[in-house]
């Protein structure tokens, strides 16, 4: 735990000399606010402004997202393992859209489905799928050939040996991808957010990000930046490490 | 010998021929190939290196396709199955994100035994076979070598096979855990009655564990098809022993010589 102890010294320290640049009065107030103004903002925005709601909105539209770009990309690359044109060819599509930010993809989506939940379910989706299922048939066609046999062995075939054996079997990747994933979709909401802000709909901590810059109200700009870390955080150590902890660590698959 | 071993093959191979077809010269690994195989048999096969007899018990198992015909229990064999249990020499063979006793238990419940009482009691069963009641919540990784395939085995046994396929299982352990492991083989072989089939390179494991013993020479034919009678347990100082190390050891020579 030493290393923990020395980070949260660190923030302390951080914390403490933010305060000393500002009663030094160095910068404005309107660019750097004080501490207390920033903790200030952010019960403001939790307390008035509702920001937690617009938090699980947010949340809500990621996992949508995520729930239904997982599942595809569990169908296709398990459709690869097995075919060989379908793994050409889908290896090819996966090689191509990963190239493309899903930002960039946008104006597209907003043009097919207009300005909505499903415009952004459609760009969560495409930041997961293909990383997801590149970890997928990377991880899947690198299963070692005595589980697959072993699996046989026993009787398993087609679903049953891609959810008995491969799926375990390549568990480390599936959660490389879950994680790269999770990133792309988490930066791509709040840039999606922040557009559509602009243009009046889709209330999520993207937009509330983007509303306190349009009120110069840094501190609650600041605080909104302290909330979005706090998530990453959450996920990173609360979700992905407890899985990690209980999986493929347990199970002597990482060290 | 508690029971007299019954004469009805379980396994019947007849011109079995394999040929991997990976390449335009490729040959006949198995060429027109008859074995049969009484039940409650333990048969040893030896040979040199390339030999085919990895291909042949792989065959056995359903993993690979071949022309001719291997029949067990008078059913053609076209794919893996649980009458026939592959015990590989990898020690890597358990699925690492199961516990000892849940890969014990996954195979039975895969193929239709749900009762949990009773999925403990054969788990439990076959892990005081093989002596690891203790390390039923460990992981795989958790395991030494020897430990791993003991449960393999231990695994495989719970499953009731007809036939026990083991390729080289012990050839990966050091010396000491190999003649310890020899002997629980042999000591379980004894209490259940199921026909094994046993891949070595080594001579004396194949004396000391055998009923039977094959040689199977390097263009995939056997070669060699001997009763082993020598009173088990069998040591180097057991009558007959040397008469028999030497007549497997000149064989495998004059493969070797050849090949040269």
């Amino acid at each position: 735990m030493k290393a923990a102890t020395r980070q949260i010294i660190f923030v302390i320290c951080f914390i403490i000399a933010w305060q000393i640049i500002y009663s030094m009065k160095a910068f404005p107030e309107i660019l750097f606010p004080s501490v207390t103004s920033i903790f200030e903002a952010l019960k403001e925005g939790f307390a008035a402004d509702d920001l937690m709601s617009m938090v699980f909105y947010s949340l809500s539209l990621i996992l949508k997202g995520m729930l239904i770009g997982i599942i595809l990309a569990f169908i296709f690359s398990s459709f690869a393992v097995v075919n060989r044109v379908f793994y050409d060819i889908y290896n090819l599509i996966v090689s191509i859209m990963d190239l493309i930010p899903g930002v960039a993809l946008l104006p597209l989506a907003i043009l097919w489905f207009g300005i909505g939940e499903i415009t952004i379910i459609f760009i969560m989706i495409h930041s997961i799928l293909w990383p997801m299922s590149r970890s997928i048939i990377d991880g899947f066609s690198s299963v070692s050939p005595i589980y697959i046999e072993s699996g046989e062995n026993i009787g398993l075939k087609g679903l049953g040996l891609v959810l008995g054996v491969y799926l375990p079997a390549a568990f480390t990747h599936v959660l490389t991808g879950l994680r790269v994933g999770w990133a792309r979709a988490w930066r791509g909401l709040i840039s999606v957010e922040m557009i559509f802000g602009t243009t009046g709909s889709g209330a999520g901590i993207g937009w509330y990000i983007y509303m306190r810059r349009a009120h110069i109200d840094i501190a609650g700009v600041l605080a909104t930046l302290l909330v979005i870390i706090l998530i990453g955080v959450i996920v990173e150590y609360g979700i992905f490490r407890t899985v990690e902890k209980n999986t493929v660590r347990k199970w002597g698959m990482v060290r | 010998m508690s029971s007299e071993i019954k004469k009805t093959p379980v396994l019947k191979i007849s011109g079995l021929t394999k040929n991997y077809n990976d390449a335009p010269d490729s040959r006949n690994i198995i060429e027109s190939l008859d074995l049969d195989v009484p039940d409650g048999e333990f048969l040893c096969i030896l040979g040199p290196s390339g030999c085919g007899k990895t291909t042949l018990i792989r065959c056995i198992a359903g993993f690979e396709d071949y022309t001719g015909t291997i029949e067990v229990d008078k059913k053609k064999v076209s794919k893996p199955a649980i009458d026939r249990i592959m015990v590989f020499q990898d020690f890597n063979q358990l699925f690492p994100w199961k516990t000892v006793e849940k890969n014990i238990q996954y195979p039975l419940k895969k193929n239709g035994t749900t009762d949990k009482e009773k999925l403990k009691a054969i788990a439990k069963e076959h892990l005081d076979l093989v002596g690891l009641t203790e390390y039923k919540d460990f992981y795989p990784h958790q395991l030494s070598g020897g430990m791993k395939q003991r449960v393999a085995i231990a695994k495989g046994l719970a499953l009731k096979p007809k036939i026990i396929l083991m390729d080289e299982p012990f050839a990966s352990l050091d010396a000491m855990t190999r003649n310890r492991l020899q002997a629980e083989l042999l000591n379980i072989k004894q209490k259940e009655n199921v026909t094994v089939i046993f891949i070595t390179h080594n001579i004396q494991e194949a004396i000391v564990l055998g009923n039977r013993i094959l040689l199977m020479s390097k263009n995939g034919k056997i070669k060699l098809d001997v009763k082993n009678q020598i009173q088990k347990p069998v040591t180097p100082a057991s009558e007959g022993y040397g008469d028999m190390w030497k007549l497997f050891n000149e064989a495998l020579q004059s493969e070797l010589d050849q090949k040269a």
